[in-house]
């Protein structure tokens, strides 16, 4: 499969659309860099799928500017875009066959039929479809349908490639698989690709980067581990992963404290803002009999609410105060075992310092 | 035995009986008022005029040349009024389909007036506005549009006009219902691979909105084939139907065979059209998405 | 509270089994008298059947549209619930050929003083009318004026009398005979031509020759004279009381009896009807000359009976404009039955052909 000769940036710019009062996107900048898999991460109503579209051209923005590379095409009509993309629910023509399908690109740019051939069987290949050229869409299983759709997408080598939730109607099982084929095919091509899904653990296993978008906002942009590590604010964190916020308390001193525990000192001198502790349940660990340092790290103690089982893991619920409560998770391993407690039973739990999150309130 | 596998099984039996129960006082109401009395018009054709059983009824229809005429009329205005109607139809149905939801509530509203007015008024009312001293030649003549009285009734055009107003809205229906089907990302997946808006209707929407343009010009074309009224009153004499040669015969005849067997014929050969079309046309797939 | 509610309601029951009862005691023997909608069936209303109910005493339901098919399917699906039917006298005579009819019991009804020829053994004359050629007169002159078309010849001669025609539609009473006239059969002899499959396809033809020019074929009297009304066709065939009550609503049309064809209008009775006696006894006393004398206020079609034309108080100039009008008769045709029984069949078939083409 020959990839596209270069892939194209896109340089988004102050693009605003409104439905009625509603900020669908409220002046949104963003810069796709080229080649690279950018995911538009966000809740149903976020404004990601309205910002998919402005892109590919199916929705008129009331202001802004979008760059293809240097080429201003917030004015351009969809089909003299050349983006690729891949909807929601395929959206395959059932009149044609899957060769038909997939050719139908090509042959509106009046590619030769040898050639359309070759490329149409290249593509298929590509995603693993070969045998199936000759059926009819409603003969296909639907991790086939999607495969289709991908192939439409990339065949006319598209320098732009975008996907709307396109795994959302499978199954986990094959939803995982094909993170993990589009992944490897995104590698493959090159192409720059803007990924929509409300699915936070499929963004952080595809893609370079993660843009967060809430209320017509982008959040924070950044990759995989920083979102993760180092949520912006607290719609990033808590949407992003399982997470626990406690409040802080600041002393004169500028540290900051929860329940006489000392937490750390403020970040950000200059601003006078409350600041909150962002607690991952796998970061923290049940502490045994064996003493650990607490230079190094933080020691909530509390009673286990409730103790649950999950094959691969196992998690806690630990109330640390009468209006607190941590959730733990950790290992089923032989020597983890003996954390399933019962609940009313006492347990301590340790935080590395350096797994601290703090983020303004 | 096994464990209260007798009890399970009857209660299996019990509900399916019970489904039918439900369902047969309906198939009992289509046996008496269709497979009846279709069977009876059947058995009447065979019949002569003493009640005894002959063909004349239908040698008559190969000894004179009206019969083969008639029938060739039914088909021909009905296929003309059915490509009218598509020709005003679609475009109709089209825009229908792109108005919000509310605005082609009022849109189907306009569509289905006719319906509540009777069938005789409207056909008497294109008579007012299209005979020769009617409204639209007065209208046209006073400001010019032409200088002699065009005919548009009581001739071909008028029975078309008549029939296709009164047909419209049994292709608009389904069409409208089939539109409102697809899917706008079809339409957006075919832009987006590059198909301009005229690309995109003709590759995609249009093939996609088939199965409701074939299932209404079928429910146009078949009901155009018993029409009476309107051709009697706006063909003038000239548009002579099968339902209006049934008429002859009774009112001069009094022959119920010669008039049964002319709607044996009407009916066969109105069912040889509809699987030679399945079987052309793939109606299966096309109404039922079969394969 | 309650009695405000329910007394309108016991009211309005009471008043309800009232109604009903008064019907059934006003209505013992009910006959049911079924006509034709329009002018014609009112004009029998006025003339006919309301004073010859109240003076026999006999209760009729009146209905519309009399018809011999549906007579006939009474009669052959054994649930007649007519006892006298309007009728044209070619369909009396082929119902009474299917064995629709009941034979009329002359001992009962006098027609003493009936024309000949107005009364057969299944039906009995009630008036006598015409099918005429009627013309817009302000295109082609008033009837007897110089110029003013005066023949079926003069029907067909599209180049004496340039404009459009109407003709009969889907139908053939009184279709072929004009056409043999125009083709210049003696009125005497146009039923012996037509007799002969010769003589079928050479009227066929005449028809045939002018129908580029027909413009319309009616299929009912109504039509024949919203037509002429409307002015869509210059010329027509209809019947003369159709023509002239379109006259009274403004129409500008006129009509000749030359070369009509003379025909009448029946009571028959669907065999098996409910209330024979009864209905004969009515069928008597409507064919009295004392009624047939109102007649011709309503509706210009002449009596059956000679002695309506002595007892009636109408002007001379309306009785004389009566197609059974002595001037009148011997300028027609008078429509023969028995050609009508013998051949009108064949003759349908082959006016279908023309009409299909």
């Amino acid at each position: 499969m020959p990839g596209p000769t270069t892939a194209l940036p896109i340089t988004i710019r102050g693009l605003t659309k409104k439905f009625g009062s509603l900020h669908a996107l409220d002046s949104v900048d963003l810069d796709v860099k080229s080649g690279e898999f950018l995911t538009l991460l966000g809740p149903s109503g976020s404004g990601k799928t309205t910002l998919l579209m402005a892109i590919a051209g199916f929705n008129r923005p009331d202001s802004g500017s979008i760059l293809f590379g240097e080429k201003e095409m917030i004015l351009a009509p969809p089909h003299l875009r050349e983006v690729g993309m891949v909807f929601q629910n395929y959206a395959l023509f059932p009149h044609m066959s899957v060769a038909e399908n997939v050719a139908f690109p090509l042959k509106l740019r009046k590619i030769a039929k040898a050639e359309c051939e070759q490329r149409v069987e290249e593509a298929l290949n590509t995603v693993q479809l070969s045998e199936l050229g000759n059926r009819r869409i409603d003969q296909l299983s639907g991790g086939q349908r999607q495969r289709v759709a991908l192939a439409r997408a990339f065949v006319f080598q598209p320098r732009i490639l975008l996907m709307d939730e396109p795994l959302s109607a499978l199954d986990k099982k094959l939803r995982e698989q094909m993170q993990i084929e589009l992944k490897h095919l995104h590698r493959k091509l090159g192409v720059t690709t803007v990924y929509v899904t409300h699915d936070q653990r499929e963004a952080l296993t595809m893609s370079d980067r993660i843009a967060v978008i809430n209320h017509g906002r982008l959040q924070q942009v950044d990759t995989p581990e920083v979102i993760y590590n180092q949520p912006a604010n607290s719609f990033v964190a808590d949407f992003i992963g399982e997470s626990t916020m406690l409040p802080l308390k600041t002393e004169e001193n500028n540290q900051l404290y929860f329940d006489h525990i000392l937490v750390d000192s403020v970040p950000d001198q200059k601003s006078s803002q409350d600041w909150m502790l962002v607690v991952r349940p796998e970061r923290l660990f049940p502490l045994s009999q064996e003493s650990i340092d607490s230079d190094q790290h933080l020691i909530f103690k509390g009673k286990v609410i409730e103790s649950v089982y999950q094959g691969e893991t196992a998690f806690a619920q630990v109330s640390i105060s009468e209006d607190h409560q941590l959730t733990v998770r950790f290992g089923t391993d032989a020597s983890a075992r003996k954390f399933l407690l019962e609940p009313g039973d006492s347990m301590e739990l340790g935080l590395n310092r350096k797994d601290i999150i703090l983020i303004p309130r | 035995m096994l464990l209260h596998e007798k009890e399970l099984r009857r209660q299996t039996f019990l509900e399916q009986w019970n489904l039918l129960s439900l369902s047969l006082p309906s198939i009992l109401v289509i046996i008496l008022i269709i497979i009846v009395p279709v069977g009876w018009l059947f058995y009447l054709s065979f019949t002569g005029k003493g009640g005894d059983f002959s063909l004349a009824n239908y040698e008559k229809m190969i000894t004179y040349k009206s019969y083969a005429r008639v029938f060739m009329t039914t088909f021909q205005v009905s296929f003309l009024t059915t490509l009218v109607c598509i020709l005003m139809g679609y475009p109709l149905a089209y825009f229908m389909a792109q108005l919000s939801d509310r605005m082609a509530a009022v849109c189907m509203l306009t569509v289905l007036l006719p319906f509540w007015t009777s069938l005789l008024v409207r056909t008497y009312a294109w008579l007012v506005l299209l005979q020769k001293k009617g409204i639209l030649n007065d209208f046209a003549i006073e400001i010019g549009l032409w200088e002699t009285p065009i005919k548009l009734v009581h001739n071909l055009t008028g029975t078309l006009i008549g029939m296709a107003h009164i047909m419209l809205p049994f292709l608009v229906l389904p069409l409208y219902g089939a539109m409102k089907r697809i899917e706008k990302d079809m339409t957006h997946a075919a832009a987006n691979l590059g198909a301009t808006p005229i690309q995109v209707f003709w590759k995609v929407f249009f093939p996609l909105s088939l199965p409701g343009l074939v299932a209404g010009s079928l429910i146009v074309f078949v009901l155009c084939l018993g029409f009476y009224v309107t051709p009697a009153v706006l063909g003038g004499g000239r548009v002579v139907m099968v339902a209006t040669q049934i008429t002859a015969i009774l009112e001069n005849q009094f022959n119920w065979g010669a008039a049964s067997s002319l709607g044996v014929v009407l009916l066969a050969s109105t069912l040889l059209i509809l699987v030679l079309a399945a079987r052309f046309l793939k109606l299966d797939q096309v109404l039922f998405g079969r394969h | 509270m309650i009695d405000k509610v329910f007394k309108p309601l016991w009211i309005g029951i009471l008043s309800i089994s009232l109604l009903a009862f008064s019907f059934q005691t006003a209505s013992a023997e009910p006959i049911t008298v079924v006509s034709w909608g329009g002018s014609y069936g009112k004009a029998q209303d006025r003339a006919l059947f309301t004073d010859a109910s109240n003076h026999s005493g006999i209760a009729i339901n009146r209905e519309s549209g009399a018809s011999m098919t549906k007579t006939c399917l009474q009669v052959q699906s054994g649930s007649v619930t007519w006892d006298l039917v309007v009728t044209g006298s070619g369909g009396a005579a082929a119902a009474a050929a299917d064995g629709c009819l009941e034979k009329i019991d002359y001992s009962v009804v006098d027609v003493s003083d009936f024309y000949p020829g107005l009364y057969t053994d299944y039906c009995v004359g009630s008036d006598v009318f015409a099918t005429v050629m009627a013309w817009n007169t302000d295109k082609y002159g008033e009837p007897g004026s110089p110029g003013a078309p005066s023949s079926w010849a003069d029907f067909w001669d599209v180049k004496k009398f340039p404009g459009t025609r109407a003709y009969r539609a889907n139908n053939v009473d009184g279709a072929l005979e004009p056409a043999l006239m125009a083709d210049g059969v003696p009125p005497e002899k146009v039923y012996e031509v037509l007799a002969t499959p010769e003589g079928k396809r050479r009227a066929i033809n005449k028809i045939r020759e002018l129908k580029p020019h027909i413009a319309v074929f009616w299929g009912s009297g109504a039509q024949q004279a919203q037509l002429m009304k409307d002015a869509e066709v210059d010329m027509s065939t209809g019947w003369n009381g159709r023509f002239d009550n379109a006259k009274k609503d403004g129409a500008k049309v006129g009509y000749t009896f030359n070369q009509a064809l003379l025909d009448y209008d029946c009571f028959a009775m669907p065999k098996g009807a409910p209330n024979k006696e009864v209905a004969m006894r009515f069928l008597a006393e409507v064919s009295k000359p004392q009624y047939q004398a109102n007649l011709p206020f309503y509706i210009t079609y002449g009596p059956t009976n000679r002695k309506a034309y002595e007892m009636t108080k109408a002007p001379k100039e309306l009785i004389e404009s009566l197609p059974s009008h002595p001037k009148n008769v011997p300028l027609m045709l008078p429509v023969s039955l028995d050609w009508y029984a013998k051949h009108k069949n064949e003759a349908l078939e082959l006016y279908m052909e023309l009409m299909s083409e």
